[in-house]
C-alpha cells in the first residue's frame, strides 16, 4: 500500500460505501479494519476505502439501526469492535442491491453509444 | 445531563480504542510482510489519515452531541466576549435599547392606530366622513371635531342627524348603520358618589352593529331610542367592577347623569372600550337623551334630530358581505351630495359642499390617531435610527474580530475543524450578543411602554384608556434584525477568511496585516461614518426640540402663573338653577377668599392657557354689517370681580371688572391691548361701545388690560374681551365654572381644604379639574416636552453608541498599527504627533459623518416643521451646537486609543510578534 499503488485505485462512488459495508457484513461480524481489508481484497485492490470515510459510515449505519456492534477480544490480543448486520440491514442490502443493478444497467445503456463511435 | 456526559466520555474512549485497534491491525499486517515494527507503525499512522478529523466526523454522525457542541461554543464564545468586556457589554446594551425602544414605540403605535377593535369581524366596519375645501357654510353649526387635511381642506366625521336617517333608510350596503356621539365628561352619581366621567350616546343598533354581547342584562336596542325614550344605561365592564364591585344586583338600579335618572339594564363585555381607542366611556345611554344631557341647553338641542344644518353625529356601519368600501362610497356619496344640496338656502352656500368619504373602521374612530400619528412617526424614525446605529456597532465589533481572528480560524481549520463547525461557532457568538440584547430589550420595552403611556397621556383625564400590550411580533422582528446583522457581518469576513489558503494565513503575523489595507477596513469606517451621520440627525433633532421647549417656556404669558390653584365646580348639573346658582357661586367665592393661605380668589368660565377658545364676531359702532371671513372677531372670557387682581394682569387704562358689574348694571367689558389697538386705533377706548355676536345690547369698555396669553402659548395673542360673568352676555348661565385661588404657598397643599369646603356647602357638587396653573400650562405643551425629553434621551444614547463604535474602530486601528507606531516612535516621532495622527483619522471620520448627516438632515427637516415653535428648523446656531457636541464626543472617544498609541514603547512594539 504505497503511494504508487494508490494511483491505480479508483474513488468510490458517492453512496456506494454503505452498500459495500452491508455486503461485506453479510458473511458475518467483522471489525472496521477487517471490513476495509475485505472490500479492498474482494475488489482485487481496485477499491481503497479511506478510514476517514469508513468509520463515519460505520457509525452512521449503526445509528440507523442497519448494523449493530459489540466489543469482543480479537486475535491481536486486544479488544475490537465487531459490527454485525441487523435484520433491517439485510433488507436494506437487498434494496440497495436491486437499485444498484438498475443503476448499472441504466448507465451502461447511456454509455453504449459512446463505445460504438 | 450527567448521564449523557458520562455516556459521551465512554463513546469517545470507545472510538479511540476502535481507531487504535485499526492502527495496530494495520501495523501487524505490515510487520508480517517483513517491515520493521517502528517503520510499520509510522507508515500505518501516515496511511490512516487525520485522526482528529475522523473523530470529529464520527462525532458528527452521533448527532446528539449538537448539544455538547453548543455548550462548547457557548463557553468559547463567552471567553471571547470576556476578552473585550466593555465592547461586548456596550454592544449588548445598545442592542437592548435599540430593540426595547423599537418594541415599545411600535407596540404603542399598534394600540393607537393599527389594532382592530375587540368586536365581531372588525374588517367589515366603516366610518363615514366628509371633506371640503374649507368649512362648508351649509353647516350652520357643528359639534365635534374637524381636522385639517394634509393637502389643504378639512375633514370631519360629524353629520346632521337627517343625513344619518337617509343613509340608514336607503341602504343596500350596510347590514347595520349605527350613530353615536361622545357626550363628554358628565356629572355622574352612582351609589351616592358624585364624579365626572365620560359617557357615550349610542343609537339602538350600536351594539348590534359591533356584534357585542352583554355580560349580563341586555344592551341598548332600537326600542330604547323611540320618542320619549326610556332612560336606560349600559355600564362598561370596568365601571361595573369599580363602582358595583361586579355585583349583578346593579341591574335595575338607578344612577343619575347630569341629574337625570337612568336605569341600568346591562353590562358590556370586558375588553370592550367603545369605538375610540384612547377613550373608554363608562356608561352608554340611548342617543335620544342627547338634548336632555346637554351641558348648556341651547336652541340646537330642540332641533338637532331634524336640522340638516347642524353637524354633530358620528356614523359607523357594517358592510354587507361582498360590498367593498369603494362601492359603498360610490353609492353613498351622490346621496349625501343631494342631501347637502337640498339643504342649501342661500346661493353662496352652494360653492363649498361637504363630500362624503368612507374610511375603514376596524381600528375605531381616529381622533387619537390624528393626534398622535405624526409624533409617533417621528419617534418611530428615531428609534429605527437607534437600532440601525446599534446594529452598526455589532457589525463593527464582529468585523474587527473576524479580521483579527483570521489566524485563529486558519489554525482551527488546519487542526481538522470542519468549515461548517467554524461557521457555527461564529453564529453562536452572534447569537450570544443578540439574545441577551433581546432579553434586556424585552425589559426595556416593558418599561418603555409604561413610560410612553405616562408621557403621552399623563395629563389626561381618568377615563383615558389605552390598551397597550407588548407586541411580540415586533420584539421578534427586532431581535431577528440584530441576529441577521450579527450573522451577516460575523460570517461574511469569516467565510472570506476561510477561503484564503490556510498556510499564508498561518504565517500572517499581527505585524504584517496592517500593510494590507483591505475592503474590510473600509467597511468598518463606512459603518462609523453612517453611525455619526445618524447620530447627528438625532442630536440635531434633540437640539431643535429642546430649544422649542425653551422658547415655549420663555414666552411672556402676561400674568403670574406661580401659586395659582384652579378647579371647577359642576354646579349647574347638580340641580342648581339661575338664582340658586348665582347665590352658590357668590357663597363659595366668599368662602374661598376667607380660607387661610388664600391671598385672592376669582371666578371665570375657563382658565387662561387651557387650550379652550370661545369667540364671536364684534359689532363696531358705525361699521357696516359684516358677513364672512375677515370680519372683526374677538375671543371671550367671562370673569368675576377681582379676576385681574388674582391673576395679576395689569390694567393699563380704566378699571378692572369688579363687583359693580352685576346683573342689571350697564354691560361692562375690559378689553386687551390687541383689541383696543385693532378696533379703536389711536383713540382712547374707554367709554366706547361695541356689540358681541348676536347678543342684544352693547358693552361699554371700562378698562384696557395688558396682553396676556389666551388659549395657547403657541398662538398669537388674539383680541380678547373680558366681561362680567354675572351679566351673562353670551352663553347663558355658565356651565362649568372655574375658581382661581392665588395662594401663599404651594397651591396643591390647599386642595383638600377646598374639597372639604365645597362638600360642606354643597355635597352634590363635585370638584373637578383641580390643577395648578403651572400644571395647566405644562399640559398644553406636553407634546413638546415629551419630544424634547425623548429626543434628548435618544440623542444621548445614539451619541454614546456611536462613540463606542468609533472607540472600537480606533482602538482596533491602533492595535493593528502597534508595530508601525513603534517604529515611528523609535525613529523619533513625538508623542503629540502620534496623538494627532490618530485624532486626525477621528476627525476625518467625524467630518465625513457630519457631511452625510447634514445632507440627510436637510431633507428630513420639513417632517418636523410642525413641532417647532419660535425658531426656524434650519437654525444655524442649533446646527453648529449639534455638530459641536458630536465632534467633542467623538474626539473624547478617539482620545483614549490615541493616548494609548502615544504610550507605545518602541521596544515592546517591535518585539510584539
Amino acid at each position: 500500500m504505497t503511494d504508487q499503488n494508490s494511483k491505480e485505485k479508483i474513488e468510490l462512488l458517492q453512496g456506494t460505501l454503505d452498500m459495500l459495508i452491508l455486503r461485506t457484513l453479510q458473511w458475518g461480524p467483522q471489525h472496521g479494519h477487517g471490513i476495509g481489508q475485505a472490500i479492498r481484497q474482494s475488489s482485487a485492490d481496485l477499491l481503497k476505502v479511506e478510514r476517514g470515510s469508513l468509520y463515519p459510515a460505520l457509525h452512521r449505519l449503526e445509528a440507523r439501526g442497519l448494523i449493530s456492534s459489540e466489543w469482543k477480544s480479537s486475535n491481536l490480543n486486544r479488544r475490537a469492535k465487531y459490527y454485525r448486520l441487523t435484520a433491517a440491514g439485510k433488507e436494506q442490502l437487498i434494496t440497495e442491491q436491486s437499485k444498484w443493478k438498475l443503476l448499472v444497467r441504466a448507465i451502461a445503456r447511456v454509455m453504449r453509444p459512446a463505445r460504438q463511435s | 445531563m450527567r448521564w449523557r456526559f458520562w455516556q459521551s466520555k465512554q463513546r469517545d474512549s470507545d472510538l479511540e480504542d476502535e481507531i487504535a485497534f485499526d492502527l495496530a491491525a494495520d501495523a501487524e499486517e505490515r510487520i508480517r510482510s517483513g517491515i520493521p515494527r517502528e517503520e510499520a507503525e509510522s507508515a500505518s499512522r501516515r496511511d490512516f489519515g487525520n485522526v482528529l478529523r475522523l473523530e470529529e466526523d464520527v462525532r458528527e454522525v452521533w448527532g446528539w452531541t449538537a448539544l455538547d457542541r453548543l455548550g462548547q461554543d457557548l463557553r468559547y464564545g463567552w471567553r471571547t466576549l470576556r476578552n473585550n468586556p466593555l465592547f461586548a457589554a456596550m454592544a449588548v446594551l445598545s442592542l437592548a435599547l435599540g430593540i426595547g425602544a423599537n418594541t415599545a414605540i411600535y407596540s404603542f403605535m399598534d394600540a393607537v392606530m393599527l389594532r382592530d377593535l375587540p368586536v365581531r369581524h372588525p374588517g367589515e366596519l366603516v366610518i363615514l366622513n366628509w371633506h371640503a375645501k374649507k368649512f362648508p357654510p351649509v353647516a350652520y353649526s357643528s359639534n365635534g371635531s374637524t381636522y385639517d387635511e394634509p393637502g389643504g381642506g378639512i375633514t370631519s366625521p360629524d353629520f346632521p342627524w337627517p343625513a344619518y336617517e337617509l343613509f340608514r333608510n336607503h341602504n343596500t350596503l350596510f347590514s347595520a348603520l349605527s350613530a353615536f356621539k361622545d357626550a363628554g365628561q358628565l356629572n355622574l352619581v352612582a351609589r351616592g358618589q358624585a364624579e365626572v366621567r365620560s359617557i357615550e350616546l349610542v343609537s339602538g343598533n350600536f351594539f348590534n352593529c359591533l356584534g357585542i354581547v352583554p355580560v349580563a342584562g341586555r344592551l341598548i336596542a332600537d326600542s330604547d331610542n323611540l320618542a320619549g325614550a326610556s332612560q336606560v344605561a349600559v355600564l362598561s365592564y370596568n365601571y361595573w367592577r369599580e363602582r358595583f364591585a361586579g355585583d349583578l344586583a346593579a341591574l335595575g338600579q338607578s344612577l343619575r347623569i347630569n341629574n337625570l335618572a337612568f336605569t341600568i339594564i346591562g353590562i358590556a363585555p370586558p375588553g370592550f372600550f367603545g369605538v375610540r381607542p384612547g377613550s373608554a366611556p363608562v356608561i352608554y345611554v340611548p342617543i335620544a337623551n342627547r338634548p336632555s344631557l346637554a351641558r348648556n341647553y341651547g336652541t340646537e338641542d330642540d332641533t338637532m334630530f331634524v336640522d340638516p344644518h347642524f353637524y354633530w353625529v358620528d356614523i359607523m356601519g357594517r358592510l354587507r358581505p361582498g360590498v367593498t368600501l369603494a362601492r359603498a362610497e360610490a353609492e353613498l356619496a351622490p346621496q349625501f351630495h343631494q342631501f347637502a344640496l337640498a339643504s342649501v338656502t342661500k346661493n353662496e352656500e352652494r360653492a363649498v359642499l361637504p363630500a362624503l368619504w368612507l374610511e375603514e373602521g376596524g381600528s375605531g374612530g381616529d381622533s387619537l390617531r390624528r393626534q398622535y400619528s405624526k409624533p409617533l412617526f417621528v419617534l418611530m424614525t428615531m428609534v429605527a435610527f437607534i437600532l440601525a446605529i446599534a446594529c452598526a456597532n455589532i457589525a463593527n465589533l464582529l468585523l474587527a474580530r473576524a479580521t483579527a481572528r483570521r489566524r485563529e480560524m486558519a489554525v482551527r481549520l488546519s487542526l481538522g475543524a470542519s468549515r461548517l463547525r467554524v461557521l457555527r461557532q461564529l453564529l453562536t457568538e452572534s447569537l450570544m450578543l443578540a439574545l441577551p440584547g433581546g432579553i434586556i430589550g424585552l425589559a426595556v420595552a416593558v418599561a418603555g411602554i409604561r413610560f410612553l403611556i405616562w408621557l403621552l397621556t399623563g395629563n389626561n383625564p381618568a377615563d383615558l384608556h389605552l390598551h397597550v400590550v407588548l407586541d411580540w411580533r415586533i420584539l421578534v422582528f427586532t431581535i431577528a434584525v440584530a441576529l441577521v446583522t450579527g450573522i451577516l457581518f460575523g460570517l461574511a469576513p469569516a467565510i472570506q477568511a476561510m477561503r484564503v489558503d490556510i498556510t499564508p494565513a498561518l504565517k500572517e503575523t499581527r505585524a504584517s496585516t496592517p500593510h494590507k489595507r483591505g475592503r474590510r477596513i473600509g467597511l468598518s469606517q463606512f459603518l462609523v461614518v453612517a453611525q455619526i451621520a445618524l447620530s447627528l440627525l438625532l442630536v440635531l433633532g434633540s437640539a431643535i426640540f429642546v430649544r422649542t421647549l425653551a422658547n415655549l417656556h420663555s414666552v411672556e404669558i402676561g400674568f403670574n402663573q406661580e401659586n395659582l390653584l384652579t378647579f371647577s365646580l359642576d354646579t349647574s348639573q347638580a340641580g342648581y338653577k339661575d338664582m340658586a346658582l348665582t347665590t352658590l357661586y357668590a357663597r363659595m367665592y366668599e368662602r374661598f377668599r376667607a380660607l387661610p393661605g388664600v391671598r385672592a380668589a376669582a371666578v371665570t368660565d375657563m382658565p387662561l392657557l387651557f387650550d379652550w377658545n370661545s369667540g364671536t364676531g364684534v359689532r363696531l359702532p358705525g361699521a357696516p354689517k359684516c358677513e364672512g371671513d375677515g370680519c372683526p372677531h374677538t375671543s371671550l372670557i367671562s370673569v368675576g370681580p377681582t379676576f385681574f387682581e388674582t391673576m395679576q394682569i395689569p390694567i393699563s387704562l380704566g378699571r378692572p371688572i369688579d363687583s359693580r358689574d352685576a346683573d342689571g348694571a350697564p354691560l361692562a367689558a375690559v378689553v386687551n391691548e390687541v383689541f383696543a389697538k385693532r378696533y379703536f386705533p389711536n383713540r382712547n377706548p374707554i367709554g366706547r361701545r361695541f356689540g358681541l355676536g348676536s347678543s342684544k345690547g352693547d358693552l361699554t369698555i371700562v378698562g384696557v388690560a395688558k396682553n396676556a396669553r389666551y388659549s395657547s402659548l403657541k398662538r398669537e395673542i388674539p383680541p380678547v374681551v373680558y366681561f362680567a360673568y354675572l351679566q351673562n352676555i353670551v352663553n347663558g348661565p355658565p356651565g362649568a365654572t372655574f375658581f382661581i385661588l392665588r395662594t401663599a404657598g404651594n397651591p396643591l397643599a390647599l386642595s383638600e381644604t377646598v374639597r372639604k369646603t365645597v362638600h360642606e356647602a354643597a355635597p352634590a357638587v363635585p370638584v373637578t379639574n383641580m390643577m395648578t396653573q403651572v400644571q395647566r400650562i405644562d399640559s398644553t405643551i406636553v407634546q413638546e416636552r415629551t419630544f424634547a425629553d425623548l429626543c434628548t434621551a435618544f440623542a444621548v444614547f445614539a451619541l454614546m453608541i456611536a462613540c463606542i463604535g468609533l472607540y472600537g474602530t480606533m482602538a482596533y486601528t491602533v492595535a493593528r498599527r502597534t508595530n508601525e507606531i513603534g517604529i515611528r516612535v523609535a525613529l523619533g516621532a513625538e508623542r503629540r504627533r502620534i496623538i494627532w495622527m490618530v485624532l486626525r483619522e477621528v476627525l476625518a471620520l467625524a467630518a465625513a459623518g457630519l457631511a452625510v448627516g447634514l445632507i440627510c438632515a436637510w431633507s428630513a427637516m420639513s417632517a418636523i416643521k410642525s413641532f417647532v415653535f419660535g425658531m426656524k428648523v434650519a437654525d444655524p446656531p442649533t446646527i453648529l451646537l449639534a455638530a459641536g457636541i458630536l465632534v467633542a464626543a467623538l474626539l473624547l472617544a478617539g482620545f483614549a486609543p490615541a493616548a494609548r498609541a502615544s504610550r507605545i514603547d518602541p521596544l515592546t512594539a517591535l518585539r510584539h510578534e
